[in-house]
């Protein structure tokens, strides 16, 4: 699926022009003219990034930020501003946001930052199916499983976590290559860098 | 020619040479109708003398009695005159008496020629020569009518009059009146009355002489018409000197005087005056060439006022420049007034005018002052509002840069996509308007120029402060509700001045209300009419309200309730509604927040 621009300005000139814009370089564009709007029409699903106009009556566009943060989204946030409000801008990033520009905004820069938040997207994507992949291996463990992968995660010794879980030494083995076996891991610290993913 | 002859001629012609000055005197004053009524006084006095003159001289008792017949016409003149100018003179006669004793005489000159011979005899015998000082004179033989009677009777009638018009003349205060012109023509006609009986009824043997006692009233008389004539003469003096005190205080006070004759159009100012307008002190004055000298800004409304005060009468009080011929600006003040004649035409207006340059530069210099303050203050509040204009600046910008940019990408398309581009160079276009507009409406808030004195309308005003304010709202997350009256009649003054007092308003209850939850931050503007030549105005917020000190503490200069303010920003709202004519308040309101109203005369 082509990544989409997710437009949210309240005025529509500026959506028209920015949306001409994006065209005219083949890029995907959604226009909204308000936060509502654009969260009543949003599929999840769809890859890209959110173009937020900051001044908006109603929901304004850092209100929107924190909802959809809420909400665990996962689209790059470029801020487009009619002022340069240091303060804002540094709660914007703070928040996760891309990028933050200041009307007027050259095309190079716009389609620049465009493109890096495309990037992110795609970034983000990998590392979220990275993470859904290993959610699932963990799944299928059973609950002792997930209680010894706990214990070997942290550096503990097989005949630390017996004494600790009040078993012998040899079925925390079975266990932990049974770990092994259904995270498809073949060494410790494999098994460490997944679970790291999900934290 | 004898004796006789000469001095009966004498008192004749002495007589009427008098009554001749006084008829001359009259013509130059037509006002002083005692003047002609003396003239018929001595026209009848010297009547008798002549007929006197022609009775002694008779030598036929048919003759004689032909003359004394006629006699009785210039008696009655002499009698009327008396009885009118006594009254013209005293203003205190009975006029029903007069009345009585003027019907009396005439019912005598009736039955006069009515019977056979003459009022006085019903039958005459001859004539006799009696001496008499001068030479010998003729008298009549005969025997006396008693019609006679009605005729003495109207003579003691006026005397009667003449009396109790002089002693009401003399308890009134009019005392040397009452004595000198009463009491003298009290006299000489009883003496008169008393001869005319004693010779009449043939008590003694004397001519009739009453023209003698009537050439003295008539010189009393003279006497008391020449001594006002006199008497005027002192007072001309006395005003003359008036004149030139009031001259001298009026230089003094540098003050101008000045009289337009309109029945002559003619103008007379004083050395001043001229010295005030530039004109020369023997340069001859033409209406037109002083209103000339008038500042060409002013010309036209002091015309007005001219014209004004012409038609409808009254006073006037102008303040306007004078333009000297060297260039040299003046103001002059100007007060004056138009006169009537008796039947209220206008005469003359008469007037003065002062230069009062000094106070008006101070005034100007005042003005000027506030002036720039107002500007002062609109500056700071615009350079408050400057980060949301930045962005109402920036939207039609970026709309601009992104449709050029956009533009360019589709001409550099094989083909070339010239419909779009098309669309975009008119978007283009409208986004350059609206960039204008922005900068129109901050330009003229900035500008700093004369007040002006404009028909504004007041919902403009508001529709214009709502948009120069909509991206501040739009921070402040303030909703703003405007509820304007339709047909809201226009008022006189700047729109710019009271844009500013408007955004000031706003920009306050914005602030009232930074505590406020998101959802309940509403300011309402309300127009509205109050009352037949008045307009209101409302801007109600929903935000802390008041300070306890009171709605007439936020107005004085230097009070604030913010921690940034200077406390300038009410006090000149109220400067410039008090400049407009008008007055603002503030109250809290029942429930929450509180309104700030200003009332503003509308223009009719």
């Amino acid at each position: 699926m082509r990544p989409t621009v997710f437009l949210v300005d309240d005025e529509e000139p500026v959506r028209k022009a920015v949306s001409r814009l994006l065209r005219a370089e083949n890029i995907e564009v959604a226009a909204f003219a308000s936060p509502a709007e654009f969260l009543a029409a949003y599929d999840p699903k769809t890859p890209g990034c959110l173009l937020l106009d900051l001044q908006m009556p109603v929901l304004n566009g850092l209100e929107l930020q924190k909802m959809l943060l809420g909400k665990g989204g996962g689209l790059p946030i470029v801020f487009l501003s009619g002022q340069a409000d240091v303060p804002v801008s540094v709660q914007a990033m703070k928040l996760g946001a891309c990028d933050f520009l200041t009307k007027p905004v050259s095309d190079d820069v716009l389609l620049a930052a465009v493109r890096a938040a495309f990037a992110k997207y795609v970034q983000d994507q990998v590392k979220r199916e990275k993470k859904a992949e290993v959610a699932t291996r963990i799944a299928t463990l059973t609950p002792r499983e997930r209680e010894v992968l706990g214990h070997v995660t942290t550096g503990r010794l097989n005949k630390q976590i017996a004494d600790d879980l009040g078993t012998v030494e040899k079925t925390i083995k079975v266990h932990r290559s049974r770990v092994m076996e259904k995270m498809k891991v073949r060494s410790l610290a494999e098994l460490v860098r997944l679970t790291l993913l999900l934290d | 020619m004898d004796f006789v002859t000469i001095i009966w001629s004498v008192a004749g012609t002495a007589a009427l040479s008098l009554g001749f000055i006084q008829l001359l005197a009259w013509l130059y004053e037509r006002a002083k109708w005692e003047r002609l009524v003396f003239f018929f006084m001595t026209v009848g006095s010297a009547g008798i003398s002549f007929t006197e003159l022609g009775m002694v001289r008779a030598t036929t008792a048919d003759e004689f009695s032909n003359y004394l017949r006629w006699l009785h016409l210039p008696t009655w003149i002499a009698f009327v005159s008396i009885v009118v100018f006594v009254h013209l003179h005293l203003r205190t006669a009975n006029l029903w008496l007069g009345g009585l004793a003027i019907g009396a005489r005439t019912v005598s000159l009736i039955i006069n020629f009515l019977q056979p011979i003459n009022l006085n005899y019903r039958e005459v015998a001859g004539l006799k020569n009696v001496s008499f000082p001068g030479g010998a004179v003729s008298v009549i033989e005969g025997v006396p009518n008693p019609w006679m009677l009605v005729g003495q009777l109207s003579l003691l009638l006026l005397v009667a009059f003449i009396v109790n018009a002089s002693w009401t003349a003399w308890r009134g205060g009019n005392r040397r009146s009452a004595l000198v012109t009463g009491g003298s023509i009290v006299f000489f006609v009883l003496s008169a009355t008393v001869q005319a009986v004693l010779v009449l009824w043939k008590v003694v043997d004397w001519p009739l002489t009453t023209g003698f006692f009537f050439l003295g009233v008539v010189a009393v008389t003279a006497f008391d018409l020449s001594r006002e004539t006199l008497l005027a003469g002192r007072l001309s003096t006395r005003l003359h000197e008036s004149e030139q005190r009031m001259t001298l205080a009026a230089e003094a006070a540098n003050l101008g005087i000045w009289i337009r004759d309109l029945l002559h159009n003619d103008i007379w100012a004083s050395a001043k005056w001229r010295e005030l307008f530039g004109f020369g002190p023997t340069e001859r004055l033409e209406m037109e060439d002083v209103l000339r000298r008038i500042h060409p800004e002013d010309q036209q409304a002091v015309r007005k006022i001219m014209e004004k005060t012409l038609v409808d009468g009254g006073r006037y009080d102008a303040e306007y420049r004078v333009k000297l011929p060297d260039g040299k600006i003046r103001w002059v003040s100007s007060h004056g007034r138009l006169e009537l004649d008796e039947k209220g035409r206008p005469l003359r207006l008469r007037g003065v005018s002062r230069d009062f340059t000094a106070r008006k530069s101070i005034e100007l210099e005042a003005l000027r002052h506030r002036n720039e303050l107002t500007h002062l203050s609109r500056v700071k509040t615009l350079g408050e509002l400057s980060s949301s204009l930045a962005h109402e600046l920036n939207q039609p910008l970026m709309a601009i840069l992104s449709n050029a940019q956009a533009a360019q990408r589709f001409l550099k398309q094989e083909p070339a996509n010239l419909a779009e581009v098309r669309e975009i160079l008119a978007d283009i276009v409208l986004e350059d308007q609206r960039a204008g507009e922005v900068i129109r409406r901050l330009r003229l808030l900035l500008v700093k120029g004369e007040i002006q004195q404009k028909p504004v309308d007041i919902n403009t005003v508001v529709r214009e402060v709502s948009k120069l304010l909509q991206s501040d709202l739009l921070n402040h997350r303030v909703t703003l509700k405007t509820d304007l009256a339709p047909n809201l009649a226009e008022v006189t003054g700047d729109s710019v001045q009271l844009q500013q007092v408007l955004v000031n308003l706003i920009m306050n209850a914005c602030d009232a209300m930074a505590g406020n939850a998101v959802g309940e931050r509403q300011i309402t503007v309300r127009t509205r009419d109050a009352g037949p030549s008045q307009l209101r105005i409302e801007v109600s917020d929903m935000g802390c309200g008041l300070p306890e000190t009171g709605p007439e503490w936020v107005f004085a200069p230097f009070n604030t309730t913010k921690g940034h303010g200077l406390g300038l920003g009410l006090s000149v709202c109220r400067t410039i509604v008090t400049a407009h004519g008008g007055t603002i308040g503030a109250e809290n309101n029942p429930e929450r927040g509180a309104t700030f109203h200003l009332t503003l005369e509308a223009q009719k």
